[in-house]
C-alpha cells in the first residue's frame, strides 16, 4: 500500500458518509464567512501563454482569508472538479478532522461535493491554505495546480509600521520529469510565477520613495526552493512562517523551501524601476519576478543581482539552548533508489508512509525531533495543527525560532521543540509533493 | 607464383573482406543518448579500445588485405570533446589515434560532431537528438577517407530500465565505399540499473551496408558489447565493455573503457546558495 492506496480507502469512506446532497445537508445551515470553488481554470500567466490546472474560485492565487485572531469561522469548500479535493489550512492549531489532512482524518470533499470546515483561526500571523492530496507521477495534480491562498490571521493588536502590505506567493507551472543533481528523477518546470503572472505581465507594486513595504512572501512551489531579492533593497527578515522572529536581520536576499512563509519590510530609497525577482537568472528568465516601480519613475525594469549568499536560520533565533525536552524522537530520513528514470522513494527510521511507526505523543509534554538526514536531498519538513521551536542546526544550539517548515539540509541534523497541547492525529511530512507521495510522511498520535 | 596470379588472389582476398563503412569502426564505440551537453560545460572524454581478437597483415606484409593496417592488439585512443552551446544543441570534435606494436602512437583522423535535440519544453515522451558527424580518416587506417554520418537518437527512461536506439546513415566522400551510397548503421542499447552507481547492459552495433542492398550477415559488421556504466557522480561518465564480434567482417573480440570528466564553465556556485541551481 502507497499513498495513494491509503488515500483512494479513506476516500472511499469519506463518500460513503456524504450520501446527502450538498444542498440537502447545508439547507439549514448560516451562510459560510468564506465561499470557496475549486474548479479547473486556464490561467493566461503571460500574454499568450495559458496553463490549464485547477485553482480556488478562478484565482491564483485564491481568495486572501484575513480574519482576526479568536473569531470563529466558518468557510465552505464546493468541489467542481472530477477527483475527491481536501483543504490543508497550513499552520494553523485546530482539529485533526478539520485541518484537511486524509490521513489525520479530515474527510475529503467528493467530486461535486461540498465541505463546510468550521474553527477558531490560531495562532496569529501569515499562513495558507491549500490543496493536500496525491499527485504521484500526474504532475498536473494536486500541489503542481494552483489550488492555494492566503490566510492572514490579524493579531489583536497590530503596531502596523508600514505604509502598504503586499502578499505574494511563488508558484512553478507545467511540471516534467527531468534529470535530478544526484542522478534520479526530479520535477523540471516550464514557467515560474509571482501571484499567478510571469515577469512584466503583471501591474508593478507601485510605491513611493521613502514608503516601508511589508511583503509576507509565500513559497508555493510543488516541490522547489526560490530565492528573492529585490534588486538592492535591504530586505528585513521580521517574521517566519507568520511567527516573528526573536532577532529581526537585515539580508540581501531571502530562501523559501516550499510551504515556507517570510514576512520582510523593504525601504523604498532607490527610486526608480526595478525588479522583485528570483536570484538565479533560469528562474527569473522562467518568470518568477514582479515589477518595483517608483512613483514618477519610467522605463524597463532592472535587475540588480545581489552578492551569493547562503541562507542560515540562525541569524533570526537567538544563540544557545532552548528548554530541555520531556522526550526526545529520533527520525533518521533515507532515499530508496528506485531507478535514475522515477523519482526516490523515501523513507522515516528506515519505513515509507504508510508503513511508517505512528509514534505517541504525551499531551502538555515538550518533545524534540531528532532529526538526521542521511540523503543527498534537503527536506523541508512540515509538522500538521503545531508550532515548533528550531533548538538545533547541524549541532548548534539555538532558540526561538518559531516555525511549522523546516528545511533539513541534505547530509546534516536539526532538532526542533514543540508542545503537544493539540490532542489528535498530527502529520509530518516532506512538503515536497515528489517526496511526500512517495513515503516521506507519519503520523503522531496523542497517547 | 607469378605476379597476374598474385593480382588475382589480392582482389579475391579483397572480395571477401568487403566491409560495410562504419564511420566510427572502433575509435568510438558508444551508444548515443539523446541528452545534449549543457551551455557553458565542456566534456572532455577518453575513449580506450583494444582489440584482442581483429584483423591481422597479410603475410610479409603490414597491412591487411584492404590496404589498412591491421586492428589486431592495436590500441585505438579517442579524444573526444564536446561543448555545449545551448539547452538543446553542443558540437563535439575527435581525435582518433592508434598505436600498435611495431607503429607508435599514429593520428588517424579528426571529426567533428554538432547535434541539436528535442527541447524539454516540448515534452515528448521520449529523448530525441540529431547527430550529424563529418570528418578524416588517413588511408592507412580506413578505405574511405571522408566520410559522412547523420544519426538519429531516441532514447526512454523507464524506472530502472533504459532504452537508446541510434539508426545511423553513413556515406563515403573519398574511398572504396563512394559508389556504394548510404549505408545503414543502426547502435542500440538497453541496460538497467542495478544500484544507483552501477548500470549494467547490453549494447549492440551494426553495419548492414547499404540501404535497399544489404551485405550478406557474412560480410556486415555484427558487434555486441556486453558494458557496465558507473554512475559516480554528476560530473563523470565512466562506462566498461567486452565486444564480441560474430561475424566475418567484425573485430571478434574488444576491450572498451571511455571515462568522461564534465567541466562546468558557468562559474562555481556553493551547493544550495542563491546563485546555484544544485
Amino acid at each position: 500500500m502507497n499513498r495513494r492506496d491509503f488515500l483512494a480507502g479513506c476516500s472511499a469512506l469519506a463518500t460513503a458518509s456524504m450520501l446527502r446532497s450538498p444542498a440537502e445537508a447545508f439547507a439549514q445551515e448560516p451562510p459560510p464567512d468564506v465561499s470557496l470553488t475549486i474548479a479547473p481554470l486556464e490561467l493566461e500567466i503571460a500574454p499568450g501563454k495559458t496553463i490549464h490546472t485547477i485553482a480556488y474560485n478562478g484565482l491564483v492565487p485564491g481568495p486572501l482569508i484575513r480574519w482576526p485572531l479568536g473569531k470563529p469561522i466558518t468557510i465552505d469548500v464546493l468541489n467542481q472538479t472530477n477527483d475527491p479535493e481536501i483543504v490543508h489550512w497550513h499552520g494553523l492549531w485546530i482539529p485533526s478532522n478539520t485541518d484537511g489532512a486524509m490521513e489525520e482524518g479530515s474527510p475529503m470533499i467528493p467530486s461535486r461535493g461540498r465541505q463546510r470546515y468550521s474553527f477558531t483561526p490560531n495562532p496569529a500571523g501569515f499562513r495558507w491554505y491549500h490543496t493536500h492530496t496525491y499527485a504521484g507521477h500526474n504532475l498536473k495534480k494536486a500541489a503542481y495546480t494552483g489550488q492555494f491562498g492566503c490566510f492572514y490571521i490579524e493579531p489583536k493588536e497590530d503596531a502596523g509600521s508600514y505604509d502598504q502590505e503586499i502578499f505574494l506567493t511563488l508558484h512553478d507551472w507545467n511540471g516534467y520529469m527531468g534529470g535530478g543533481g544526484d542522478a534520479s528523477m526530479d520535477v523540471s518546470y516550464d514557467y515560474a510565477t509571482i501571484n499567478g503572472k510571469m515577469l512584466g505581465s503583471d501591474e508593478p507594486i507601485r510605491v513611493k520613495e521613502g514608503q516601508r513595504v511589508l511583503f509576507h512572501v509565500l513559497n508555493a512551489s510543488a516541490t522547489l526552493m526560490h530565492w528573492l531579492a529585490c534588486s538592492g533593497h535591504a530586505m528585513q527578515v521580521i517574521a517566519m512562517d507568520g511567527n516573528p522572529v526573536p532577532i529581526q536581520e537585515s539580508v540581501k536576499a531571502i530562501r523559501l523551501a516550499p510551504a515556507e512563509r517570510i514576512d520582510v519590510t523593504v525601504e523604498m530609497k532607490r527610486p526608480g524601476v526595478w525588479i522583485l525577482g528570483e536570484t538565479r537568472d533560469d528562474f527569473r528568465k522562467a518568470g518568477m519576478g514582479i515589477v518595483i516601480e517608483y512613483s514618477g519613475q519610467q522605463g524597463e525594469p532592472r535587475w540588480v543581482a545581489p552578492p551569493e549568499s547562503q541562507w542560515d536560520y540562525s541569524q533570526f533565533a537567538r544563540p544557545g539552548k532552548s528548554t530541555e525536552p520531556d522526550v526526545r524522537i529520533p527520525l533518521v530520513f533515507r532515499s530508496k533508489f528506485t531507478g535514475h528514470g522515477d523519482f526516490d522513494h523515501w523513507m522515516i527510521n528506515g519505513k515509507s508512509f504508510p508503513k511508517t511507526d505512528t509514534i505517541a505523543l504525551q499531551q502538555g509534554k515538550r518533545h524534540r525531533l531528532v532529526m538526521r538526514n542521511e540523503s543527498t536531498d534537503d527536506h523541508p519538513v512540515h509538522l500538521h495543527r503545531h508550532t515548533f521551536e528550531v533548538t538545533n542546526l547541524d549541532g548548534v544550539a539555538i532558540s526561538g525560532l518559531m516555525k511549522d517548515v523546516l528545511v533539513v539540509k541534505a547530509k546534516s541534523t536539526a532538532e526542533v521543540d514543540f508542545i503537544a497541547s493539540n490532542p489528535g492525529m498530527t502529520l509530518f511530512h516532506c512538503h515536497q509533493q515528489s517526496h511526500m507521495d512517495f513515503g516521506f510522511m507519519m503520523l503522531f498520535r496523542y497517547a | 607464383m607469378s605476379a597476374v596470379v598474385s593480382a588475382n588472389f589480392l582482389v579475391f582476398c579483397l572480395f571477401l573482406t568487403v566491409k560495410p563503412l562504419a564511420a566510427q569502426d572502433n575509435y568510438e564505440i558508444q551508444v548515443y543518448g539523446a541528452e545534449t551537453v549543457a551551455p557553458k560545460t565542456t566534456m572532455l572524454e577518453l575513449h580506450s579500445n583494444f582489440t584482442v581478437d581483429g584483423s591481422k597483415p597479410l603475410p610479409g606484409s603490414q597491412y591487411t588485405t584492404d590496404g589498412t593496417y591491421p586492428t589486431n592488439h592495436a590500441l585505438h585512443e579517442t579524444v573526444e570533446i564536446t561543448q555545449g552551446l545551448t539547452s538543446w544543441s553542443e558540437v563535439g570534435f575527435y581525435i582518433f589515434t592508434s598505436s600498435r606494436s611495431g607503429q607508435g602512437v599514429q593520428w588517424v583522423g579528426d571529426h567533428i560532431r554538432p547535434r541539436v535535440r528535442v527541447p524539454d519544453s516540448w515534452h515528448w515522451p521520449v529523448g530525441v537528438s540529431l547527430s550529424t558527424e563529418i570528418g578524416y580518416q588517413r588511408r592507412d587506417f580506413s578505405t574511405d577517407t571522408w566520410t559522412w554520418e547523420i544519426r538519429p537518437i531516441v532514447d526512454k527512461q523507464i524506472g530502472r530500465w533504459y532504452f537508446a536506439l541510434n539508426p545511423a546513415f553513413e556515406r563515403s566522400f573519398h574511398g572504396e565505399s563512394v559508389s556504394h551510397g548510404v549505408e545503414f548503421s543502426p547502435n542500440a542499447k538497453i541496460s538497467y540499473d542495478f544500484t544507483k552507481v552501477i548500470t549494467g547492459g547490453l549494447e549492440y552495433y551494426a553495419s548492414f551496408g547499404r540501404l535497399g542492398d544489404f551485405y550478406s550477415f557474412h560480410d556486415q559488421q555484427q558487434q555486441f558489447f556486453p558494458a557496465i556504466d558507473l554512475n559516480v557522480s554528476p560530473n563523470w561518465e565512466i562506462n566498461f565493455g567486452v565486444g564480441i564480434g560474430p561475424t566475418a567482417s567484425t573485430d571478434h573480440l574488444i576491450l572498451k573503457a571511455i571515462i568522461g570528466r564534465r567541466f562546468d564553465w558557468s562559474g562555481h556556485h556553493e551547493h544550495g546558495s542563491s546563485l546555484s541551481t544544485q
